[in-house]
């Protein structure tokens, strides 16, 4: 019995390795990017470009900087704020004082 | 005319005595009828269990009402001997047959795990595997508790039939326990149904020990390169790669993997939304019904109450338990290889070991301890769909050598 418990861990490893290398291959296909010749860099003359292209461009950088953001800690802190006592932050002396009936 | 009507009091008399040895309550009293009584007040429990804490109500719920409804005395709604040896008696089956032998047929020819695998393929999203296929191998790497538990199972004197169904249980997934169990040995159903259900809804519970015990605090806070998308192209061509694959490789596991991919499709190809749906929904949830009352109704008396199902229930957890920690190792062991980017965080490899998507959300939670920022769920539902083919795989693979 441990053969059998040891062939079939080896088979389903093999079916499953298979598979990730068949996954591999497909991801490769599906994912690499169409062999193109370099175009011919122009020089841009300003005023050249029509509006399409500039709203082309404004969305896509847009779209850019808007998937950007900055990685913060994620750990909240409050912080306690400590002040020196000063008679001219006093609440008590801001508030007119009522005379006092003696 | 008087004594016309009273002179048949011997016929009154047995009637009545007949009418009484009829109903359940003699049968308490008769062999075996305490073992009634017992069931009855497990499948309160398990009632009790799915009701009040919500463990897999959906199908605890319905294995406990057939186990309560299989061992009232005198209701007759299954009965064992007609499976008796596991094949169907068809040449008694018409004349003696209950409501649940009739259901339970769907149970012993493999029909409902498999309609209830179109479901699954249908709700599952395989979009995190194909976006990283090295997260089959931790889908491999869980179903060492399967085989570790099979040999344990053998020493512990059960046949190798019997052992193969037990190791399926670490396999956390249902429909496939009991197809191969029906097809091995129908006779520990009840048994492996309720363990393999039980232990699936306690996944919150049994993995989180194991994958703190495997690895370090630096270990769970790491983070995971995103995901790339994936096209609807792909999403339509891996099931049809995959059942092509595995039914050359494997036919015995074709019909289980078969119908998953066949559901996947369905809901990835978009075209066919009305069929999406109804086996995401109804036939799932009518499939559900059946399928929980039959394999209740086969937790008997006779052959639920004794060592055996103590064995199972003490393996099953075994199973489970090293399913996942194979899973968190192997993770480990690939990073040893990986380059600082593609490093994964081992919590994940816990989700090999199916149980969709219960296993992937504890590895969320887990790697959310270490660092709140950290999102692991796609990344885990990767080996947590893996699992699903590769419990199939396992129990395509010991259905070959033990059927």
């Amino acid at each position: 019995m441990l053969w059998v418990a040891l062939i079939s861990i080896c088979l389903v490893f093999f079916v499953l390795v298979l598979l990730v290398y068949v996954m591999k291959l497909f991801g490769w296909i599906f994912t690499r990017k169409p062999q193109q010749a370099p175009a011919a860099v122009k020089p841009v003359v300003q005023g050249q470009l029509h509006e399409e292209e500039i709203a082309a461009i404004a969305t896509a950088l847009k779209l850019y900087k808007g998937a950007l953001h900055d990685r913060e800690s994620e750990v909240l802190t409050i912080l306690s704020i400590k002040r020196a006592y000063s008679p001219w932050n006093s609440k008590i002396h801001g508030l007119t004082q009522l005379p006092d009936r003696k | 005319m008087w004594t016309l009507l009273t002179s048949n009091s011997n016929f009154v008399g047995e009637s009545l005595m007949k009418f009484v040895e009829s109903t359940g309550i003699v049968g308490f009293f008769s062999s075996m009828g305490w073992g009634s009584v017992v069931m009855i007040f497990v499948a309160f429990f398990l009632l009790y269990l799915a009701i009040r804490h919500k463990f897999e109500p959906l199908l605890l719920f319905t294995i406990a009402f057939g186990m309560l409804l299989t061992n009232l005395p005198g209701a007759n709604l299954y009965h064992t001997e007609l499976f008796a040896g596991g094949h169907v008696h068809w040449d008694i089956f018409v004349a003696n047959a209950g409501l649940l032998d009739y259901l339970y047929l769907g149970v012993k020819l493999g029909i409902y795990p498999c309609l209830i695998f179109v479901g699954v393929g249908a709700m599952t999203d395989f979009g995190p595997l194909i976006a990283n296929p090295k997260s089959f191998l931790l889908g491999a790497a869980a179903q060492i508790g399967i085989f570790v538990t099979f040999l344990g199972a053998y020493a512990l004197g059960f046949t190798p039939a019997q052992a193969g169904s037990i190791g399926i249980i670490g396999g956390a997934d249902g429909p496939t326990a009991i197809y191969l169990t029906s097809m091995l040995s129908p006779e520990l159903l009840g048994p492996i149904a309720v363990a393999a259900y039980s232990y699936m809804a306690l996944v919150p519970v049994i993995q989180p020990p194991i994958m703190r015990a495997l690895t370090t605090k630096k270990e769970r806070a790491i983070r995971m390169r995103t995901l790339r998308p994936v096209s609807k192209l792909e999403r339509i061509l891996f099931p049809l790669i995959i059942a092509v694959i595995i039914a050359l490789l494997l036919p015995s596991a074709a019909p289980l993997i078969g119908c998953l991919m066949l559901g996947n499709l369905m809901k990835e190809c978009g075209v066919v939304d009305r069929l999406s749906k109804t086996v995401q929904n109804e036939l799932m949830n009518i499939v559900v019904i059946f399928l929980g009352l039959t394999v209740g109704a086969t937790a008997t008396a006779e052959a639920f109450l004794n060592v055996r199902t103590l064995g199972i229930l003490v393996l099953g957890v075994l199973a489970f338990a090293m399913g996942t920690a194979s899973g968190v190792l192997l993770a480990k062991l690939m990073n040893l290889f990986a380059k600082e980017e593609n490093k994964i965080n081992p919590l994940i490899g816990s989700a090999g070991v199916s149980a969709v998507p219960m296993a992937a959300r504890v590895s969320q939670t887990e790697g959310q301890k270490e660092n709140p920022g950290n999102y692991l769920l796609m990344h885990a539902m990767g080996p947590n769909v893996a699992g699903v083919v590769g419990s199939a795989v396992a129990a395509g693979i010991l259905l070959s050598f033990l059927g």
